[in-house]
């Protein structure tokens, strides 16, 4: 591979990532599954760089899941979105930045069609006037918390603890970065790096230290597939297009997994533990499988917080062989402790 | 009035239309922005579809025009109309005063890097159609030892909205079909495949060497558009695309992934056109006034057209234009020195 | 005309252009290497306003394979988007009530009930006290305590589940529900679940299975016909 060859890709695809002042909302399948990821980033943005991130309790799904799996309308899901806009443009923000991947390409979807059918914008005008009362400006700017982070990536490095880097051998961690495929894919420029190889997160690997893998299932999806997922008839979809990026990346021997998109960790996750269940098969060059984290938590171990304080112990994958190969301390017997 | 023509374009089409204006009895004159004469013929090894060697080609195309003026590395800078003639001013601070013009410009290969999901300058496996000839010609360039497994991807660039080339780029086809049984010839252990959408194989012979690479080579021919292509653990390249006959999705690994880079409009048709305020189409080659019977035709006064500058051609076809170009210029100069 | 009700939504319009079957979206679709799927196919066939074939199409279990990632729009050399076609083509055999002719089509009364209940009820698309581990043994052990736990965990790692104020998971103040439930009332999603469940009942009815077994039923059981 040349790495020269990327670097050309990447230099096309800058996007404009705002210094502050955000509107922020969350995402329900990182509330969910990753709770500790969000507060970690408020804490990271707010507390320790004093940047303005404000949120609303008012604000609510934009109905992103309901939408993929056709169980709503698209006007409805626009009129959702539109309110969500009017409550940021009533806080008095511009800048919209969401936790999650599904909700930052509906946005951009959404933003696009009504550029080229201003009609339809009218007419959701209308239709949120009609419930709501209440009126919006299109952001100026709409980045997913990633992107926040990958900005942000060296300042995190300077007041960091720790390096993705094996503390025996002194080696670059092996990192597979998986990208949500609503992040770019419908948009390329939308994206830090666009689609084909996007740097929003390998940024971030290679700043705190590791090493990135391109596999040849790198682009493919997790296999989430909403309704593919969501009604248990169809799994098999879900579980074999994880099955089939682990069996293409395992042979490159990662230590980790980094990812954007709050659904594809679950996925990577939960699968391999089924894969491990029903077919005796552990991934991982110590078969202790691969750890899968967000890039929330590994921006926060690199910055030296507590393993148990990030949530790490939501997940079914172990995750201490990723942090003794780093040798982050933690307490095992705090792990279950509530 | 002058007997002098300006030649933009060192090409075939250039060459050609030197020396039909030499027979005529005029004087032109090439200005060439290279540092060589030939334009991409020169660079390749073997010609479609009879495999002829492009350099006794070229030779052809040059031995006659050995005495023609030509500037080297030279491009046009400034015309203004001056009664009948132009003057013409060129880089380097030479001046030429002719009564004609004939662009020549020719046209670039597709910047292959452009296409991203095919990985060209990224994965060590993937090169272009012309890194492979460049390879027949020299052996330099890239490196090919001993493939047994070799694609070919048909419109790399061409036939594609996505990156703003919506023509066919015409050549690519039966270059592919070529280029595929050279790889055999050269590496009998060698299994090749060809993917295409449509295989365009409009010319005399070019159905037979297509016959030839089925029969004589065994070359498969996939009818579904390569999607994605990566490199997996030992450096071959994957690629992904769907047998469309078959409806089915597939995945090879080959050694060598060849690109079929097509032909597009390069700035040097942009800035001569400006410089001359020639019309261009949406695809960035030169309109000619009119596009079937007078395809040398600028639609300005004295300013004529030859070649690959007005959209994708063969070389065979590219001569005719030429020689009809110095026709209508002799038409041209005549009538006028009558009036 | 099927092809002209396809054509007022929106994402038909961006999602077809005009088709040239490369095969380029089918190649990558991580549907069509599991299902009998091809979404070129899709899009050559709603191309050629077969008025026949588009109503097989929306009776289909085709279009409810496709996992909405949207890895066909990227590639496609026509600016097709077959993933948009699928969606245009799920609305509308929604609206004319055939999703309950396929099998994978009458999902979408389990799929409805959970995700618009998730969103009028709480305000979230998936919310902790209704994602039940039985139906998610994939979870693992890790997630039986989670489940077992729920409160405390959260606590823990510093969710705000069903609090006041901001926050993970926080309790989204009913006036913000009752909005939600106006804008699904006016942009026809109320009226889109009442159909789902008008039609999903009839036919429970004629199985002679409750709502309890109908449902169980088309959450679990996938024949074998889907796949390759």
């Amino acid at each position: 591979m040349i790495v020269e060859g990327k670097k050309k890709i990447w230099s096309e695809y800058q996007k404009d990532i705002p210094d502050d002042h955000y509107f922020y909302v969350r995402s329900c399948i990182r509330q969910n599954f990753f709770p500790a990821s969000e507060k970690v980033f408020l804490d990271i943005v707010r507390d320790r760089l004093g940047l303005d991130f404000f949120e609303t309790p008012h604000h609510t799904t934009c109905g992103g899941i309901a939408y993929h799996s056709d169980s709503i309308p698209q006007e409805t899901l626009m009129t959702i979105v539109a309110r969500q806009f009017a409550l940021m443009t009533e806080a008095g923000y511009e800048n919209y930045v969401c936790s999650c991947i599904t909700s930052f390409g509906i946005y951009n979807e959404i933003i696009n069609t009504w550029f080229h059918y201003p009609e339809l914008e009218a007419k959701i005008r209308e239709l949120l006037w009609e419930a709501s009362k209440r009126e919006f400006k299109i952001p100026k700017s709409v980045v997913h918390a990633s992107d926040v982070i990958y900005k942000l990536r060296n300042k995190i490095l300077e007041s960091g603890k720790y390096r993705l880097v094996n503390k025996t051998t002194g080696e670059p961690l092996r990192v597979v970065e998986h990208i949500g495929c609503h992040y770019s894919k419908m948009f390329p420029s939308k994206g830090v790096g666009g689609a084909e190889y996007p740097y929003v997160l390998t940024g971030m690997a290679e700043a705190w230290g590791g090493t990135v893998i391109d596999y040849p299932e790198r682009r493919h999806c997790c296999g989430f597939g909403f309704r593919q997922y969501l009604v248990q008839a169809n799994r098999g979809y879900s579980l074999s297009n994880t099955h089939k990026k682990f069996e293409s990346m395992a042979p490159f021997k990662p230590d980790m997994i980094i990812t954007n998109c709050p659904g594809c960790p679950y996925f990577l996750d939960r699968w391999q533990y089924v894969i491990e269940e029903l077919e005796g098969k552990t991934y991982g060059a110590d078969s202790k499988g691969i750890p899968v984290f967000t890039y929330e938590e590994v921006a926060g171990l690199v910055l030296g917080y507590d393993p148990w304080d990030l949530g790490l112990q939501m997940h079914q994958t172990a995750v201490e062989p990723l942090l003794d190969k780093i040798g982050i301390t933690y307490n095992k017997e705090d792990k279950y402790k509530i | 009035m002058t007997d002098r023509v300006l030649i933009i374009g060192g090409g075939p089409a250039g060459l050609e239309a030197a020396n039909q204006l030499n027979l005529l009895g005029y004087k032109p004159v090439i200005v060439e922005k290279d540092d060589t004469l030939g334009g991409h013929l020169a660079k390749w090894d073997r010609l479609f579809p009879e495999g002829e060697s492009a350099e006794t080609v070229l030779y052809k195309l040059i031995k006659p025009v050995e005495h023609t003026p030509v500037y080297l590395n030279t491009i046009v800078e400034k015309a203004d109309k001056e009664g009948n003639n132009f003057r013409v001013k060129l880089s380097g601070g030479k001046e030429e005063i002719v009564s004609a013009i004939l662009v020549c410009a020719g046209f670039s290969l597709f910047p292959a890097e452009k296409k991203e999901e095919y990985g060209y300058g990224i994965y060590n496996g993937v090169i272009t159609s012309s890194d492979l000839e460049k390879w027949f010609k020299t052996g330099k360039g890239v490196n090919i030892n001993n493939p047994s497994k070799v694609g070919f991807v048909h419109c790399v660039g061409s036939r594609d909205e996505k990156i703003c080339n919506r023509q066919c780029s015409k050549v690519c086809c039966v270059t592919a079909v070529k280029q595929a049984c050279e790889i055999r010839e050269k590496f009998p252990d060698s299994e090749v495949f060809c993917f295409y959408m449509d295989l365009r194989m409009f010319g005399r012979k070019y159905e037979d060497l297509y016959l030839k690479a089925q029969n004589k080579y065994r070359v498969r021919f996939i009818r579904g558009r390569v999607s994605e292509v990566s490199e997996d653990f030992t450096g071959k390249v994957v690629i992904k695309a769907e047998d469309t006959l078959s409806s089915k999705p597939l995945k090879v690994s080959l050694d060598l992934l060849v690109l079929m880079t097509g032909m597009i409009s390069n700035n040097s048709i942009g800035e001569i056109s400006g410089i001359l305020s020639l019309n261009r189409a949406e695809d960035g080659f030169i309109e000619p006034s009119d596009s079937i019977t007078k395809m040398y035709d600028s639609g300005k006064e004295g300013i004529f057209l030859a070649g690959a500058v007005t959209g994708p051609k063969t070389i065979p076809e590219t001569l005719s234009e030429a020689r009809a170009s110095a026709l209508a210029i002799h038409n041209y100069l005549s009538n006028k020195a009558l009036q | 005309m099927l092809y002209d009700r396809l054509m007022e939504d929106y994402r038909f319009k961006e999602g077809l252009n005009a088709c040239i079957n490369c095969g380029t979206c089918t190649a990558i679709c991580p549907a069509a290497e599991f299902y009998k799927y091809d979404p070129r196919i899709i899009t050559d066939t709603v191309q050629s306003k077969d008025e026949d074939e588009i109503e097989k199409l929306l009776r289909s279990e085709t279009i409810w394979y496709c996992g909405q990632c949207m890895s066909c729009i990227t590639r496609c050399p026509r600016k097709n988007g077959p993933g948009l076609i699928i969606q245009a083509l799920r609305n509308l055999s929604q609206e004319l009530g055939y999703f309950i002719d396929s099998e994978k089509g009458r999902q979408q009364l389990v799929l409805n009930r959970a995700l618009c209940g998730n969103i009028l009820n709480y305000g979230y698309c998936v919310y902790p006290r209704t994602f039940h581990y039985s139906d998610h043994p994939e979870n693992g052990p890790v997630g039986k305590w989670i489940e077992d736990n729920l409160d405390a965990v959260h606590k823990r790692v510093g969710s705000n589940l069903d609090g006041e104020g901001p926050g993970i998971l926080r309790k989204i103040p009913q006036s913000d529900l009752d909005e939600l439930k106006r804008i699904f009332d006016v942009t026809g999603a109320t009226e889109r679940m009442e159909k789902i469940e008008t039609i999903s009942k009839k036919r429970a009815k004629e199985l002679g299975l409750s709502d309890e077994e109908y449902c169980r039923q088309i959450f679990t059981i996938n024949s074998e016909e889907h796949y390759i």
